[in-house]
């Protein structure tokens, strides 16, 4: 007991709420733009070495190249392979909105049909049985009139078989 | 050319879950004064000082304006660094870099963390994009299972062979009286662990600890001079890796930052055969699958040869390639700390100062590894000689 006492009297609590603005950019705005008004996913093409990247990037890292050309941008998916995934059994604190993880929680590392690169997104699958490597995917997305421009504007990839 | 640095003192807290009567400057003392009567020199000897950590899991951002008086830093130059998981290889890094310009002859590097002051989750999840990646990959969890599915998928490798990495690392951290979980398990043991997430169960993950290591670092003159027994820092080498997708090797062409590290270190110190010309490594190995997929995307071994080395058990404190005879991250993770730990831990292995958990085998020369942020590698080769 004594040692308890001891012990609150040299630490104290403290809690830190951190608000911030992000700004993702004309090329990362274009792509949200698109999702939101089309419910199209887009990716941008590099004109050095062709590479397809979904979510856009603005430069390529590999050429250091701008790669903000929107004649260079072509729709991807809104099919997609599950290249491999994670599920969460347990809860975590999300840094986004301060609220606890629901779970169970599935992401799928997504390459959409099209993509050189990968998107991950939540799965509706959420039975682990069921989640199989390489599976097929498609986006769901939010009736347009609840779409704000955001990851969110894609519900989740369920499961569909070809 | 650059100047021969050599490592000439090695201090290191224990490490806990918590020390609740220890304030953080506090826990960098202990490391810094085990350091300097390791190296018998004294603080006045120290040309420069430099810290790392990250700032964000104490809630304290730029702490070494606080910390200066337990660290010995005040009125010297140098400065403090956050790299995420690699802060320690990097802090040993940076060190080398002042001595090998010829700038200076004594430097202390420190790493340290106090996890039980903060939530760690959130605050590693700040490293990945805002509005993409960080409502999906919680922490370093997410990333880390993920790698692990990928690695399974394409190695064939088996949760159990996570498991036995688990229990050979309890079995070494059991005779290194400085790590943080030092209970021994078996296989079946770790395999009954609750699951956090898939495919990794909550003892193949890291701990979060406490501790802080300090290294002395010395020019070759002065080395000389002052260490019966120097510990060389031969080479280095840090990579970043293209962020989005590439940091899982996943997309194209599978290339990693640790795959870019293993190669260049490897044909710039002519080393064909590395479990042969180094005898043991310390790898960052935060998560079960580590060990095995990274001997492979080091290139110490062929792809898919991982997991049957474990199997093998040949990577264990006894068998024929030592891998983190320490215990390693999996049981001991005070992150800005960690991998400056690797690098420490190495260099007694060298020096055959491990104590219970020295190695079988003579080291001549041993690896150690730093790892962090998205797939930052860091890789460093230390000798006992310097040729």
């Amino acid at each position: 007991m004594k040692a308890k006492t001891q012990e609150e009297l040299i630490y104290l609590n403290m809690t830190m709420k951190v608000p911030y603005k992000w700004r993702t950019g004309e090329t990362m705005g274009e792509f949200f733009r698109e999702l939101k008004e089309n419910g199209i996913i887009y990716a941008n093409q590099c004109p050095t070495c062709g590479r397809a990247f979904c979510l856009p990037k603005s430069v390529c890292t590999r050429d250091h190249t701008r790669c903000t050309e929107r004649s260079k941008w072509i729709p991807v998916g809104p099919k997609g392979t599950v290249v491999t995934y994670f599920m969460a059994e347990q809860s975590f604190l999300l840094p986004t909105t301060g609220e606890m993880l629901k779970i169970p929680f599935a992401v799928g590392i997504v390459l959409l049909d099209g993509a050189a690169c990968i998107l991950q997104h939540t799965l509706e699958e959420t039975d682990p049985e069921k989640i199989k490597p390489f599976m097929r995917v498609e986006a769901v997305f939010k009736p347009k009139a609840e779409r704000k421009g955001n990851i969110y504007d894609i519900v989740h990839f369920k499961t569909i078989t070809e | 050319m650059s100047n021969r640095v050599a490592i000439v003192g090695i201090g290191q807290t224990t490490h806990s879950g918590r020390r609740p009567y220890v304030n953080d400057g506090e826990l960098i003392y202990d490391a810094v004064t085990k350091a300097l009567a390791d190296a018998d020199l004294s603080i006045n000897d120290m040309e420069s000082v430099m810290s790392g950590n990250m700032d964000l899991f104490e809630g304290h951002h730029l702490n070494d304006a606080m910390l200066n008086l337990y660290s010995g830093a005040a009125g010297k130059p140098g400065f403090k660094m956050n790299t995420g998981g690699t802060v320690g290889s990097m802090m040993a890094i940076q060190g080398w870099y002042h001595i090998a310009s010829g700038l200076f002859d004594l430097v202390m590097v420190i790493g340290w963390e106090k996890h039980d002051e903060g939530l760690v989750t959130p605050a590693i999840s700040t490293i990945t994009d805002p509005a993409v990646d960080r409502p999906f990959l919680v922490g370093a969890i997410g990333g880390l299972a993920t790698v692990s599915v990928a690695y399974m998928q394409r190695s064939g490798c088996k949760l159990e062979h996570g498991a036995m990495v688990r229990a050979n690392a309890s079995q070494a951290a059991h005779r290194n009286p400085n790590a943080h979980m030092r209970e021994i398990y078996s296989v079946e043991d770790v395999m009954k662990a609750r699951m956090v997430m898939y495919p990794l169960n909550l003892l193949m993950c890291c701990p979060t600890s406490l501790g802080a290591t300090a290294l002395i670092l010395a020019s070759e003159s002065k080395a000389k001079k002052i260490c019966k027994k120097p510990v060389w820092m031969k080479d280095h080498v840090t990579v970043h890796v293209e962020y989005g997708g590439a940091q899982f090797g996943i997309g194209e062409k599978r290339w990693t930052s640790h795959m870019e590290a293993g190669s260049k270190l490897f044909k710039r110190n002519h080393i064909t055969k590395p479990m042969e010309e180094t005898q043991v490594f310390e790898m960052y190995d935060p998560f079960a699958f580590a060990i095995p997929m990274w001997m492979e995307d080091f290139l110490i071994c062929e792809p898919s040869e991982g997991w049957k080395l474990v199997e093998k058990g040949a990577l264990k404190l006894e068998g024929e390639y030592p891998v983190s005879p320490s215990g390693g991250v999996l049981c001991t993770n005070s992150i800005g700390d960690s991998a400056l730990l690797r690098v420490a831990e190495a260099a007694l292995q060298i020096r055959g100062d491990a104590g219970e958990h020295q190695v079988t085998r003579e080291v001549k020369q041993a690896l150690a590894s730093g790892f962090g942020g998205s797939y930052w590698s860091d890789l460093l080769l230390l000798s006992k000689t310097t040729d």
